[in-house]
């Protein structure tokens, strides 16, 4: 089958490839030519000029840039040129045909010559002409100056203006506050259009996550992180969270596995809930994506303890741009389901003219990362060397009218580093986008996407039973009756529990399936320039299904008993329906020295989350389905929610340099408890664009200088229904039975996080120094708890409520600097620093509770009032001075798993065309626990950690009590990527634009403290896709592997 | 052009406003017909549940199992009780559960539901006395509701007997009488009321098969937890003291283990003939004493049923110990004592008795040979131990008590800090001595390192033990 659409996908990219070729390569009717010394010769009849310019290029180094014209394919000229320079022939050229050049060294520009310069020669000639900002947007107020005159004029509402000079006005001068002055050449016509350039084309710059509408980010007084095709072009990776790992200054994003498309720990401004993953929002063309925020309410499966990332679906080579905005009053217009941030994708629609065709490829290898692996012998246990390859082809065109379109289709296949292929990855994707304007005031966008994703799962460590690492490296192999040191191990004895592990690999089949459709679609109507309204609509249906199947031969093998009635499949599907509706206007509104913006909304979500799990047991060997089982069970679960919203948001402008940006939200939920209305969310912000003062407009050294401050509100929503005091059903013994289900909470509400942040960003020495200092308290007062049930009440569940009060602060530090910026070579470096300080301030008199882990007497993570959220408790052994255990205090703290101090490194060099690039991640001061230590220990296979003394004389009976043994510091520095890329630009050929070939290695490097790896600590929190995680405990779970990849990529 | 966008969107919104509620609240449950059956069948499932927290950590605390795997507690057979463990928490949740089901049954749903039966009634009086019974034997206190004060021990005893008789009032079957009866029986011995336990148990023993269960379901969820522990697991788990090994397992499951889940046993007559045996012992009345305890094994223990089983994997492969030999040795009660055949059975060698009711080692030429008054108990609180071993009976007759646990303490103003600790005897020996015994490098023949029923025996006049001394 994988053959099948590997072979499927070859042969649509060599089709392609052969179709571009075939229809793009001109078919010339030149006579002859040749070259000679940088000279040129041509001898045509009747050419045209695109055929005289074509000829040129193969001729010369130099290209000609211009417009498509009717002009260079209709006049046709003869031509008889022996060795001359380029000067020459162009000067001959201008001559046989209304045409000028310049050459640059981007290639020759061709203009043609309006014929009415010769045409009009009266004494004075009336102008008309419209203004653009960087955003096509007319500007209003813009001056426009013939300054040898005296004359001039102001634009109006749609940026236009007439203006009347003397015929021999050689330029106009516009001017725009915050803008660079533009001199326009006047050569003859009388309707120009001019698009102006801002002072600081980075505050400038237009977003829209957490704006209800386009906003520049000058006004904002909030950071809002952008990452554009062009950051993410050349970076090999295979998902969108690894992609963007190291391209966020202030977020933390750790690799919890292995394992195929397990979850990433994603965290900004440090955990701001008990309750919920620290996983942001998801928003793709404004529609909100399924983040795998919800329960997990149906356990087991082979995502048990390696938690699915739903971000690993999204494809990644259809995006425009990354806006990802981290909390506070950044997200306030997001209302009650922000608190983590959002992170929105903009994907392509298309480009303005002509059509782009790009076919990539990556192939490449992956290698075990084996750094972290106790006994040697592992490695040949249970790894092996896999392959990569992915393949993709882009489509995307558009014309000047409005109208564009794109699509990306991807294959992707990875064998995984894992004997037996058991963590082997396929996905198909597909992509489009369309936009076209519908008349003159309607814009319409579209976006369709359609992902397949296929995982192969390993057991994981916390499954019991057999798993392959718990049985490797944890010594459990002793439980069958093996040596469990294995590097001490004979050949023969090696080659025996080699067979076993073999096999008992070969035997699993634990399978995840992934399809998922997702569509934005939206219009947009500006009747007048200052006025837009927009409505966004779209849906993300995502399907996972998850089949374990176990053999009797498995339970057989990894029990060593003869298993003849307990082979079982166990399937869980959840299929997730979201909704989301968004309606939006904005108006924009200048008078004096004052601008307004104000934009009002409404959005809804809706979705449903929908669970079902079936199970059949005493199946026989060889069965898929559970048709054939002798006992079938089945459980449901569904949980809905619908959100909806309305917000309103006013930002002032004073003489473009000082901005308020006053905001509020109002959410009404039904999950929210009766007592609870509509709850607000307001926000308020100053940003003060210092370097727009007289006084330091001119300095040479500062480029921009901005002071921002704001004050916001986001939260995080309570699950569908657990306000409700429930009954509970199931069957008993043949009967209904009826019991207490959840307790209720009529006061249920939203978690809020008040965030008050300040900061300053600069731009110094020619750009060349970009620095953002920022200081953030986030402070979460009704942090929802989970309250265990007081046992005599007669509830067995947990309830949430309200009581908690969780606090984090810290500074945030980007800085990027370009020491090197020649004509050729280019140094760029970039570093980001951040702080994080994690309290849970007060629990509300609620026992500690833990978030993920195991027994309250083995090793939890836990949350309890004093302490940071998610920190180690275990029991802490002191020993005499004989190394003998005297005493153990249970449940003590072992130490925080939350970094102080993270942030990331990144380089990139540039020669010409090629490009050398490295990033990495670093954080400190968190701990983590090694159970598999702890393990190693019990079960004798090594003798480190534990003083030889204790062994003597209470062999490994005290194993749970001094866990504090066990845990060490996780800070690291791991480099991420590093690789080199060659841009190519085909000199003798029309049919490719460009060729980029690169080299990388993803997870090159890691330098640790800790004996393991520090991100893979999430074993026990099967609940880290529905609840919070903090990692904390490394037990029997894989690391990302090493890949080795190359990538060639054409652009037609 | 506009106005069709307002409609475009006004129709998306009547679409996608509206969510399903996949709950049933309260109020819809109790509006609805035959809430009374549903939430009974619901109380039986909860007392299934309660007995399961119960069983495990009884059995794991006293000598009769040893946790041999990683799951389940890991410091109960130390044993180490500390209010914070979340086992001891767990039980109470189950507890509390079904009391609380049973109080939520008589105040509102039984009164509320025009169709509920006398039985139904008799029920839920039933399930809050046995929830005030479990209580009361092995906690040091307990609410007696929601969020309430706590009450020793005792008093949650005294307070379980007036429900036992609203049970018995609105009963009407003869044998769930006489089982109602027993447990009265079992009260008043744990309040050392020698009369009335003798008065209940002799009502009881009119009836020499009275059996009275909880059923389980495992296909609803709802299995044998001990039976898990005990047999089906493909690990080890419990590993029993090896003196009781004959006796191991007392459930088991043959095809698929979902479907075949052995009931366990809340009160049978054999508990009427010890608590009459234990009152005439201290009476003096040994006489009286040996033929009850004979009468015990001819009336009753010879009819109850023995099955034959394939326990041929059972391969002592638990990871916690080094455990005892899987062919028939030898095994000591004590060092010193005479090395006994029988009790450690050679599975390999073929099928093995279950005694699924049932069982014992004593014979009638034991209850002959016995001379004194605390021979006859070393007798009477042995055979407690194999009848009643997986039942979770045992930590009681050790006198071992938890504590209120931490979450209800915090969650609850009424608890004072004395009913935060465990009670331990002082003669239990600790560090995992109740379990522990050596086996004969050579012979391969197992001494045990305590026989608990001579330190019961020894230690009778304490507060915690052997009530009627």
């Amino acid at each position: 089958m994988k053959y099948h659409k590997f072979i499927l996908s070859t042969v649509i990219i060599l089709a392609s490839l052969l179709n571009v070729y075939g229809s793009i390569h001109p078919k010339h009717n030149t006579e002859r030519y040749y070259i000679s010394n940088n000279t040129i010769n041509l001898q045509l009849k009747k050419a045209s000029l695109i055929q005289v310019f074509n000829l040129i290029e193969k001729q010369t180094d130099l290209k000609f840039i211009y417009i498509s014209n009717e002009l260079y394919q209709n006049t046709k000229i003869d031509l008889s040129i022996n060795n001359q320079p380029l000067e020459a022939v162009l000067k001959t050229l201008k001559q046989k045909s209304p045409i000028d050049f310049k050459i640059t060294d981007n290639g020759i520009l061709v203009k043609p010559i309006p014929k009415t310069v010769s045409e009009i020669n009266q004494e004075n000639i009336t102008i008309k002409g419209v203004v653009y900002d960087e955003t096509n947007t007319p500007v209003l107020g813009a001056n426009i100056y013939a300054t040898a005159y005296n004359i001039g004029a102001v634009t109006d509402y749609d940026g236009q203006f007439t203006i009347t000079v003397p015929a021999d006005t050689k330029t106009l001068k516009i001017t725009y506050i915050g803008y660079e002055n533009v001199d326009y050449p006047l050569e003859g016509q009388l309707e120009i259009t001019v698009h102006l350039t801002p002072h600081f084309a980075a505050l400038n710059e237009v977003v829209i996550t957490g704006q209800g509408a386009s906003v520049q980010r000058k006004r904002l007084s909030n950071n809002v992180e952008v990452l554009k095709a062009e950051d993410l072009a050349g970076l090999p990776s295979q998902r969108i969270d690894q992609l963007i790992a190291t391209k966020l200054p202030n977020t933390q994003i750790n690799f919890t596995g292995g394992q195929s498309g397990s979850t990433t720990l994603i965290r900004s401004r440090g955990i701001n809930s008990a309750f919920l993953s620290s996983t942001p929002v998801f928003y793709i063309d404004g529609v909100r994506m399924d983040n795998l925020n919800t329960t997990s309410a149906l356990g087991g499966g082979s995502a048990q303890g390696a938690a699915m990332s739903s971000i690993a679906d999204i494809p990644m080579d259809n995006i425009e741009r990354i806006e990802y905005i981290n909390g506070g009053a950044a997200t306030t217009l997001y209302g009650s389901d922000a608190a983590n941030g959002v992170i929105q994708i903009f994907t392509k629609k298309g480009s303005s003219r002509g059509t782009q065709i790009t076919a990539s490829t990556q192939m490449g290898i992956i290698a075990p990362t084996t750094d972290f692996l106790y006994f040697d012998r592992s490695k040949d246990l249970l790894f092996n060397t896999g392959t990569y390859q992915k393949y993709n082809l882009s489509i995307s065109g558009g014309n000047s009218e409005g109208f564009g379109y794109s699509f990306s289709g991807n294959f992707l296949e990875n064998t995984g580093a894992q004997i037996a292929d058991n963590n082997a990855n396929k996905k198909i994707d597909f992509s489009t986008g369309f936009k076209a304007k519908l008349g003159e005031k309607v814009t319409y966008n579209s976006s369709f996407i359609y992902v397949n994703n296929t995982y192969n799962r390993n057991r994981n460590g916390n499954q019991g039973g057999y798993t392959g690492l718990w049985f490797a490296e944890s010594g459990a192999s002793v439980l069958k009756g093996f040596n469990n040191r294995l590097d001490d191990l004979s050949t023969a004895e090696f080659s025996e529990i080699n067979d076993f592990v073999k096999t008992a690999e070969e035997l699993q089949d634990n399978e995840i399936s992934i399809n998922r459709f997702t569509t934005s679609q939206s219009f947009s109507y500006k009747p007048v320039n200052n006025f837009e309204a927009k409505f966004v609509g779209g849906i993300d249906y995502r399907v996972q299904n998850d089949k374990a199947i176990q053999t009797n031969e498995y339970l057989t093998h990894t029990t060593q008993t003869n298993v003849t009635d307990e082979g079982n499949i166990n399937n869980l599907e959840r299929k997730y329906f979201g909704i989301t509706l968004e309606l939006s206007a904005q108006h924009k509104f200048e008078t004096g020295k004052f601008s307004f913006i104000s934009t009002v909304g409404g959005q809804l979500f809706r979705n449903s989350d929908h669970q079902i799990q079936y199970t059949g047991t005493n199946i026989r060997d060889g069965a898929e389905t559970i048709s054939d089982a002798a006992i079938k069970t089945s459980e449901e679960y569904l949980a809905e929610v619908l959100n909806y919203g309305f917000y309103f948001q006013e930002n002032i402008g004073f003489k473009d340099k000082l901005f308020f940006d006053l905001g509020i939200r109002g959410d009404r939920n039904p999950s929210f408890g009766d007592n609870i209305g509509t709850q607000y969310y307001p926000k308020a912000g100053v940003s003060y664009l210092l370097s727009s003062e007289p006084w330091l407009e001119n300095s040479t050294a500062i480029n921009s200088l901005r002071l921002r401050g704001n004050y916001g509100v986001a939260g995080n929503l309570p699950p569908a229904f657990v306000n409700e005091r429930t009954i509970d059903f199931d069957g008993f013994l043949g009967e209904q039975a009826a019991f207490f289900g959840q307790s209720g909470n009529p006061d249920l509400k939203p978690e809020k996080t008040k965030t008050f942040e300040v900061g300053v960003d600069a731009a110094l020495f020619n750009n060349r120094v970009n620095l953002s200092v920022g200081y953030y308290n986030a402070n979460t007062k009704d942090a929802l708890f989970y309250v265990p049930p007081t046992p005599s009440s007669g509830y067995a569940n947990s309830q949430l409520y309200n009581i908690g009060e969780i606090e984090n602060k810290g500074w945030e530090i980007n800085a990027s600097f370009i020491p090197i910026q020649t004509e050729n070579v280019t140094l760029s470096l970039n570093v980001s620093v951040n702080t994080l300080d994690n309290l849970v301030v007060d629990s509300g008199g609620v026992a500690p509770f833990n978030i993920n882990g195991f027994s309250a007497r083995t090793i939890q993570t836990v949350v309890e009032e004093g302490y940071p959220i998610g920190y180690i408790r275990g029991n802490y052994g002191t020993f005499d001075e004989n190394g003998v255990l005297e005493s153990t205090t249970a449940q003590s703290y072992l130490g925080t798993t939350i970094p102080d101090l993270f942030g990331n490194l990144g380089m990139n060099f540039a020669y010409k065309n090629f490009s050398l690039f490295a990033n990495g991640n670093y954080q400190k001061g968190a701990y983590a626990n090694s159970f598999d230590q702890q393990f190693r220990f019990l079960y004798g296979a090594s003798d480190d950690i534990v003083p030889a003394a204790e062994v003597e004389a209470n062999g490994t009976s005290n194993w749970l009590n001094f866990t504090n043994l066990f845990t060490e510091k996780t800070d690291f520095i791991k480099i991420r990527t590093i690789g080199m890329n060659y841009n190519l630009i085909p000199k003798n050929t029309n049919t490719i634009k460009s060729i980029l070939i690169g080299f990388s290695v993803n997870n090159p490097l890691s330098f640790t403290a800790s004996s393991f790896d520090p991100e893979a600590t999430i074993s026990g929190s099967a609940t880290g896709q529905g609840g919070a995680s903090t990692g904390g405990i490394s037990y029997a779970t894989y690391s990302a592997p090493r890949e080795f990849l190359t990538s060639l990529k054409i652009n037609f | 052009m506009k106005t069709i966008y307002i409609y475009i969107t006004v129709l998306f919104l009547t679409l996608t406003a509206c969510v399903d509620n996949p709950n049933v609240t309260e109020d819809d449950f109790l509006d609805n017909n035959n809430s009374a059956t549903s939430w009974i069948t619901g109380v039986k499932r909860q007392l299934a549940l309660t007995m399961n927290a119960i069983v495990i950590n009884s059995e794991m605390v006293s000598d009769n199992y040893f946790n041999n795997y990683t799951l389940y507690n890991k410091v109960y057979d130390i044993p180490q009780i500390d209010y914070t463990d979340i086992d001891g928490n767990s039980m109470q949740v189950e507890i509390g559960a079904l009391r609380e089901m049973a109080e939520y049954a008589l105040e509102t749903v039984l009164p509320n539901d025009p169709d509920a039966t006398a039985q139904e009634w008799s029920y839920a009086h039933f399930a809050k006395a046995y929830a005030l019974i479990l209580s009361g034997e092995n906690f040091t206190g307990l609410p007696m509701n929601s969020n309430g004060e706590a009450y020793t021990a005792n008093e949650l005893l005294e307070a379980s007997l007036s429900h036992l008789d609203l049970a018995i009032d609105n009963e009407s079957d003869s044998e769930t009488i006489l089982a109602y009866q027993l447990l009265k029986s079992r009260v008043y011995r744990g309040l050392g009321d020698i009369d009335n336990a003798k008065s209940s148990a002799l009502a009881a023993i009119s009836n020499n098969s009275l059996l009275f269960v909880v059923e389980f379901d495992g296909t609803n969820g709802v299995p044998n937890e001990i039976q898990n522990a005990t047999f089906t697991a493909s690990e080890n788990r419990f590993a029993p003291l090896p003196r009781l090994d004959f006796l191991d397992p007392k459930y088991f499951d043959i095809g698929t283990a979902t479907e075949d889940q052995k009931p366990l046993s809340l009160a049978k007559v054999e508990e009427a003939y010890l608590i009459l045996a234990e009152a005439y012992t201290a009476e003096n009345n040994l006489e009286l004493a040996k033929s009850t305890l004979t009468n015990l094994i001819d009336n009753v223990l010879a009819s109850r049923p023995i099955m034959y089983l394939d326990d041929s994997e059972e391969l002592r492969n638990g990871t916690n110990r080094q455990d005892y030999p899987i062919t028939a040795v030898n095994v000591s009660f004590e060092s010193g004592q005479e090395s006994k055949s029988g009790y450690i059975l050679d599975r390999q060698a073929g099928l093995i008795p279950v005694y699924t009711v049932s069982g014992t080692s004593i014979t009638i030429q034991d209850i002959d040979a016995t001379a004194s008054a605390d021979d006859v108990l070393y007798l009477i609180y042995l055979m407690r131990q194999e009848i009643f071993i997986s039942e979770g009976r045992r930590s009681n007759d050790l006198g071992i008590k938890f504590p209120v646990s931490q979450t209800e303490q915090l969650n609850n103003s009424n608890i004072s800090d004395e009913f935060t600790q465990p009670t331990i005897p002082s003669f239990i020996p600790l560090n995992l001595g109740l379990d522990d015994f050596t086996a004969d490098e050579t012979t391969g023949n197992v001494t045990i390192l305590y026989d608990m029923n001579r330190v019961l025996v020894a230690n009778k006049a304490s507060n915690h033990v052997l009530p009627f001394n």
